[in-house]
């Protein structure tokens, strides 16, 4: 393997992996921008997201590695996943946020963001004690297409990552930007008092935002599920944590920022494990996310918002 | 709290339930009993190993229960789980909590366990200093046993760690031994897992590939919580060994195999220990990601021993699942537990910890994996390390471990 086969190829993973971290960053975005919250239930939403997705496929008869739906019925089998999914980690979404996070929501302090811990370890701990603890084989229905440049691989479950992050990327961005919805959540970030009194539905809008950044994790851990082949009770932490790191590194609250932070972080952890050592690719992306602050407290695209108290 | 007239009433009631089970309970002491307490991973990543580790030293007290008990004595079993949620696996913190609930309680003469070096290492000086031994049936790290880790494994001096399998100062460098012998591996790339028992296997297998002339082009470590190994895998790749060895267990293991089957040439030759030989290799991996690692057992296959078909039988009925080769060590270090506490009951003698743990040292049983005796810290004197590759057979169930992890033979020993 020549050192420019190398490159692409690290590139390719580092790629993939970006691309799920910035769906499962832009749900913290989402929230921390209306709510100054750091929502850690969403760790485990993802986490749901990729079991949702395994017994939906399921449903299309789809387990183990084999190959046995192509063309139109595997289209359908996919959308189907990824719809029902998003709707139903969407979903989730908004009932922690009515029952748990609603009540909480003119309480001072850190009650909330430890309730939204709480949650978390709820959900982490129920799928723990009903499915179980083992690692669960996830369908790979995708046909083995493979592109070589030199040595280096792509393979179509990677395009169809790419695809279908890049697709609900720019699905939210036009959202946010051009709806109605979109333009009374941007009013609700930077100033929802203002908004109220502009007679927005403040807590349409919070719920939207549960509802999106859920929904987006949801989909994050079907595409978890599709990428790795498994997925496991535990899945959540890692993912969430490293994707929590991305949306502080680009700025927390900015959605171009989030997308860049998860970018920026899949790449380092492909090119740290090769140029470094995997066993040090945590201490590399937390000093880089240290130097970044220390320069920009409010993240790569982030802007400290004065006019917010 | 305010108490009540009526609270009053139910508390007096309570009382008085006590007393009367308070009397019950010494009523059944004087049938006398012991505790054998039971430290396995039962949440997380080998907890589908655990069970049948459990099982097997369950059907062991269940067997000898039947029969009036060891010497007279019924065996009362404490199952513990080392595993937590946040660790996903065996938890070092919660193996020493364990250690100190088993030593706390003056009714347990004997422990079982635990699965995992890892636990083993938190547990072994705090059984030192009770004086209670424990035989574990397949945790496989040589430091807790090595007399030059001695003060900090066992301050009390006397061992207290048992084992029905051997160490990995066997298992390594057998299977190093395998991959320079008999498939003529060259040069090598060495993984683990970051845990005691994977860093240790990895360390023994290197030390052994390098004596053996083997070309060891690089050394890295996983992560188990991280779920992508693309980047080193990309970087194994990219040096093109002829092998990869894997120390470690399933948590990382899993997405391991399932990723290597996508990065590395069919033709590399991959191999792990006893971390890989679980029943998750084929339901969580599966094919045709498994296909072709080889992974060992420290100790010898005795499914396929005709003397254990019997026990295989009996294992099955009772528990609905397959046994596998550590619910056999499981159930033979049931049996020395039993054996000892017999032959102190024998002396006459109080049936104590430090009684059991004279007599299991001690110990002669022939077992179903053949004879069973320590040396002084504690190892088992027979030294078998057995070799298995995953092979696809579809006429069995692609689940079934006895049929789609192919044994290999005994390994050589260096």
């Amino acid at each position: 393997m020549t050192a420019s086969d190398l490159l692409l190829q690290q590139l390719i993973n580092g790629l993939s992996l970006g691309a799920m971290y910035a769906l499962l960053a832009l749900g913290f975005t989402l929230v921390y921008g209306i709510l100054e919250l750091i929502n850690f239930s969403h760790f485990n939403v993802f986490m749901i997201g990729s079991f949702v997705g395994l017994y939906i496929l399921q449903a299309f008869g789809l387990s183990g590695q084999a190959v046995i739906l192509t063309g139109l019925p595997l289209a359908i089998a996919l959308l189907t996943a990824f719809v029902g999914t998003m709707l139903v980690s969407g979903g989730l979404g908004v009932v922690i946020e009515r029952v748990c996070l609603r009540p909480l929501r003119t309480v001072k302090g850190p009650a909330a963001m430890i309730t939204t811990i709480g949650v978390s370890y709820i959900l982490f701990n129920v799928v723990l004690l009903t499915i179980g603890a083992d690692s669960k084989n996830f369908p790979n229905p995708l046909p083995d297409v493979q592109f070589h440049f030199g040595s280096a691989v792509l393979r179509l479950r990677e395009i169809l990552i790419w695809i279908i992050a890049t697709l609900l990327m720019i699905g939210l961005y036009l959202f946010v930007q051009k709806s109605r919805m979109g333009k009374a959540m941007r009013a609700t970030a930077q100033d929802p008092e203002a908004a109220r009194m502009m007679g927005v539905e403040v807590d349409q809008v919070i719920i939207m935002a549960f509802f999106l950044g859920s929904a987006l994790a949801g989909a994050g851990g079907l595409i978890f599920g599709l990428y790795y082949n498994f997925t496991s009770f535990i899945i959540g932490f890692n993912a969430g944590l490293r994707a929590f790191t991305a949306a502080v590194l680009g700025g927390i609250g900015s959605i171009p920022g989030a997308m860049a932070g998860g970018i920026i972080i899949g790449l380092i952890e492909a090119m740290g494990g090769q140029v470094v050592s995997v066993a040090w690719t945590d201490v590399i992306i937390f000093s880089l996310l240290v130097l970044v602050l220390v320069f920009r407290p409010a993240g790569l695209f982030g802007r400290l918002a004065p006019t917010k108290s | 709290m305010i108490i009540t007239r009526r609270f009053a009433g139910q508390l007096l009631a309570g009382v008085a339930v006590t007393a009367t089970l308070g009397r019950f309970d010494l009523a059944l002491a004087a049938e006398k009993a012991v505790t054998v307490a039971l430290d396995l991973s039962l949440t997380g990543a080998d907890a589908e190993g655990a069970k049948r580790v459990e099982y097997g030293a369950l059907l062991a007290f269940d067997e000898a229960n039947a029969a009036g008990g060891a010497g007279g004595y019924k065996i009362n079993v404490v199952p513990m789980d080392d595993g937590s949620a946040t660790a996903g696996q065996y938890d070092p913190a919660q193996a020493a909590t364990n250690a100190r609930k088993m030593a706390s309680d003056k009714s347990v003469v004997a422990a079982l366990g635990p699965q995992m070096s890892g636990a083993g290492k938190a547990m072994s000086p705090i059984l030192s200093m009770a004086d209670l031994a424990t035989i574990t049936p397949s945790s496989t790290n040589p430091d807790i046993t090595d007399p030059k880790f001695a003060a900090q494994y066992r301050p009390a001096g006397k061992a207290v760690y048992f084992r029905t399998v051997t160490t990995d100062a066997y298992q390594g460098p057998n299977m190093a031994n395998y991959f320079a012998d008999v498939l003529k591996t060259k040069s090598i790339f060495v993984l683990d897992d970051s845990g005691a028992y994977g860093v240790g296997l990895a360390d023994a297998f290197q030390g052994q590939a390098e004596k053996k002339g083997i070309k060891v082009l690089g050394r890295d470590r996983l992560d188990p919580k991280a779920a992508d190994y693309s980047a080193i895998l990309t970087k194994v790749k990219s040096l093109n060994p002829d092998g990869l060895y894997y120390g470690g267990v399933l948590q990382a293991g899993v997405k391991l195999l399932k990723q290597a089957y996508d990065i590395l040439p069919a033709t590399m030759v991959k191999g792990g220990g006893d971390g890989l030989y679980g029943p998750e290799i084929l339901t969580a991996v599966g094919f045709p990601a498994a296909e072709g690692w080889y992974c060992s057992n420290a100790s010898p296959h005795s499914m396929v021993d005709p003397k254990s078909q019997d026990f295989i039988k009996r294992y099955t009925a009772k528990f609905n699942v397959q046994p596998d080769d550590y619910a056999i060590t499981a159930y033979v270090g049931a049996q020395v537990i039993v054996d000892a506490i017999k032959r102190v009951a024998a002396t006459g003698k109080p049936v104590t910890r430090s009684a059991v743990r004279d007599a299991i040292q001690g110990t002669k049983l022939d077992s179903l994996i053949g004879s069973v005796e320590f040396d002084a810290n504690g190892d088992l004197v027979s030294k078998v390390v057995s070799i298995f590759q995953v092979k696809k057979d579809v006429a069995f169930p692609l689940e079934d471990m006895s049929a789609q992890l192919k044994y290999i033979g005994i390994a050589p020993a260096t």
